[in-house]
């Protein structure tokens, strides 16, 4: 038949079912050859595909109406090969082997212990089960009856009725069942006084029962007593254990705190084992690298090491006391490092003490170049200007003789020029007998500086 | 009750057997689990990390197929649990894989068959990169990875 046919069937059939096989529980494990790959259940009514690929006939319909691509081009949900047709000869041998497994009956819940073949399973529930779940006969309840506490009368059995002895309320078709075992009407003997009680007092009776065998409250130091309830205060007064009993609190928790640091200092000192091993395991990889000779220079340099541990030193990784030689060798060091740590920083400080002199040294240098230079510049400065003068006076005398001017002029014009010119020093041309000497004073004047 | 009893088959069966690689993280209902997935071998990209997928069950599986992505436990926490580079893999875990989408999902798969999958496509992946497009996707998208149309267009990786 074709993948509509298919679902035809199936929505058909839906009603008609009995008992769900697939919510059975199955009593031993299968074959996954027996299982469908959909339901992980083991085959209920088989079909096939063209592709062999067996699957239960709802599984195949759920996933064909599910399916996006629809009927025309649905694929096999192992293999994906397209398929059309579904061909509901499988083997015998199959629907035999899945009909033979051992299945618990559905009704488990309700009494019935039977295992059965699942071939079985439809016909024990439908004729032969006592435990199936009916309608109650009365229209008016909606409750559902085991198939054998069902009134022969079609009474209704789901009214409450009220136990005799406890006062609890039970249905009737529990009655029975609750009168024989749940109800607490029974008297219990208690074990220690031999008083009869109601079972649902025996609890709170054993609590208080002045007969019941205790064990002194101070057992937990090794006290072995052990006496009925009503002599236990007795004991209790004269029990030496229990005078001790604050010492013990006091002594436990002394020893509690105690371990509690012996186990930080525990891991502390793995912790330095640890750094040990490391510094060690470098130390003995740089002495194979450099041989005897550093073993001898760090030997030297660590003069407080003892003499084993300089032998230790000596010979390298066989060390009898590792640590005392670690120690010491590691303390030499520190006090290397201390001291060349000294040594650096007073080496800084005499270098910046040596470069601030020096600087300072500098400035006046320079302060004294300026001052020469000041004074050389302006002494070239006078001796040019008389020169430019002589310059300027013969190219105005020349102007002079052209244009016919006087002498009066002349010196107005040698003023304006003078004024005119920007370097104050040796402007004083009128007065040239007193700047030179002047001026060669201050020059000297710069030198002694 | 059918997808119910599926599930705890499929639960009772890997509780007896887990392939390498891929342990139970969470399983203690029937609508969620979550499963740690490791990659095996020494691709450099999943080296050392252990990755959490999150299985969310319909009502109608394995007919319908399970929601499946991988969700991040921030690296402060006990087990820290990113999300893998991958170009298929958006940055909020969501993946682009056919096989989880209505058309390419079969109900034949299994928990066990999807974690293979993801399992290997991570083993088979060599970039180092995100799916084009992650920062908007991740920051616009509100619709469940269900309902996301993917275009399968990358059969290379």
């Amino acid at each position: 038949m074709d993948l509509e046919e298919l679902l035809l069937v199936e929505s058909s059939c839906t009603d008609e079912e009995i008992v769900d096989l697939r919510a059975l529980d199955y009593v031993s494990g299968y074959n996954t050859h027996l299982m469908c790959p959909i339901c992980h259940c083991a085959l209920i009514r088989p079909v096939r595909l063209q592709c062999d690929h067996v699957f239960c006939q709802r599984c195949l319909s759920s996933a064909v109406t599910s399916s996006s691509s629809g009927t025309n081009d649905f694929t096999c949900p192992t293999c994906r090969t397209p398929t059309q047709t579904v061909y509901t000869d499988v083997p015998r041998l199959l629907t035999n082997m899945c009909d033979d497994l051992r299945v618990k009956c559905p009704f488990l819940r309700e009494g019935c212990t039977e295992i059965m073949a699942r071939g079985h399973v439809e016909s024990h529930v439908d004729k032969y089960c006592g435990y199936k779940l009916l309608d109650c006969p009365s229209k008016t309840c909606d409750k559902k009856t085991r198939k054998k506490d069902l009134d022969s009368d079609l009474k209704c059995v789901h009214e409450l009725l009220q136990c005799s002895h406890c006062e609890e309320e039970v249905m009737e078709q529990d009655y029975e069942d609750h009168l024989n075992k749940n109800c607490l009407r029974f008297k219990t003997m208690c074990p220690h006084c031999q008083v009869m009680t109601l079972q649902k007092d025996l609890r709170k009776h054993i609590d208080a029962c002045p007969d019941a065998i205790h064990s002194c409250t101070a057992s937990k130091y090794g006290c072995p007593v052990k006496i009925k309830r009503a002599d236990i205060t007795v004991h209790e007064q004269a029990c030496p254990l229990i005078a001790m009993g604050p010492y013990f609190e006091t002594q436990n928790s002394r020893l509690n705190s105690l371990e509690l640091t012996m186990r930080h200092l525990q891991q502390r000192n793995e912790i330095f084992e640890d750094g040990f091993a490391n510094i060690r395991s470098t130390l003995v990889d740089a002495s194979r690298a450099t041989s005897g000779q550093a073993n001898i220079e760090i030997s030297a340099e660590g003069q407080t090491e003892s003499s084993d541990s300089q032998e230790v030193s000596n010979d390298g990784s066989q060390s009898s006391n590792p640590t005392t030689y670690l120690l010491s060798l590691h303390e030499s060091l520190r006090e290397e490092v201390g001291q060349l740590s000294h040594a650096i920083t007073d080496l800084d400080a005499r270098a910046s003490m040596a470069i601030m002199n020096e600087c300072l040294r500098i400035k006046e240098d320079m302060a004294h170049t300026n001052a020469a230079v000041n004074s050389m510049r302006m002494q070239v400065q006078w001796l040019m200007n008389p020169r430019l003068h002589q310059g300027e006076r013969t190219s105005s005398v020349r102007t002079n003789d052209t244009n016919d001017s006087r002498t009066g002029q002349l010196g107005s014009s040698t003023a304006s020029a003078t004024s005119a010119s920007p370097i104050p020093g040796p402007s004083n041309t009128s007065r040239p007998g007193l700047r030179p000497r002047r001026l060669s004073d201050s020059a000297r004047e710069g030198t002694k500086l | 009750m059918f997808a119910g009893k599926r599930l705890s088959k499929e639960l009772a069966k890997m509780q007896g057997h887990l392939p390498p690689g891929i342990t139970f993280a969470k399983s203690d209902n029937l609508e969620e689990w979550q499963m740690d997935i490791r990659v095996l071998d020494d691709n450099p990209l999943y080296q050392n990390q252990i990755y959490r997928l999150k299985f969310t069950f319909s009502q109608k599986y394995p007919i319908e197929p399970p929601e499946v992505q991988f969700i991040l436990l921030p690296s402060t926490t006990e087990t820290p649990r990113p999300i893998p580079i991958h170009p298929h893999i958006y940055s909020n875990g969501i993946i682009c894989l056919d096989l989880l989408s209505t058309a390419g999902w079969s109900p034949v798969q299994t928990v066990e068959s999807v974690c293979m999958s993801i399992q290997s496509m991570l083993t088979a992946n060599t970039r180092d990169e995100r799916p084009p497009g992650d920062s908007d996707f991740v920051s616009y998208n509100k619709r469940r990875p269900r309902d996301i149309n993917f275009q399968y267009d990358d059969d290379n990786v």
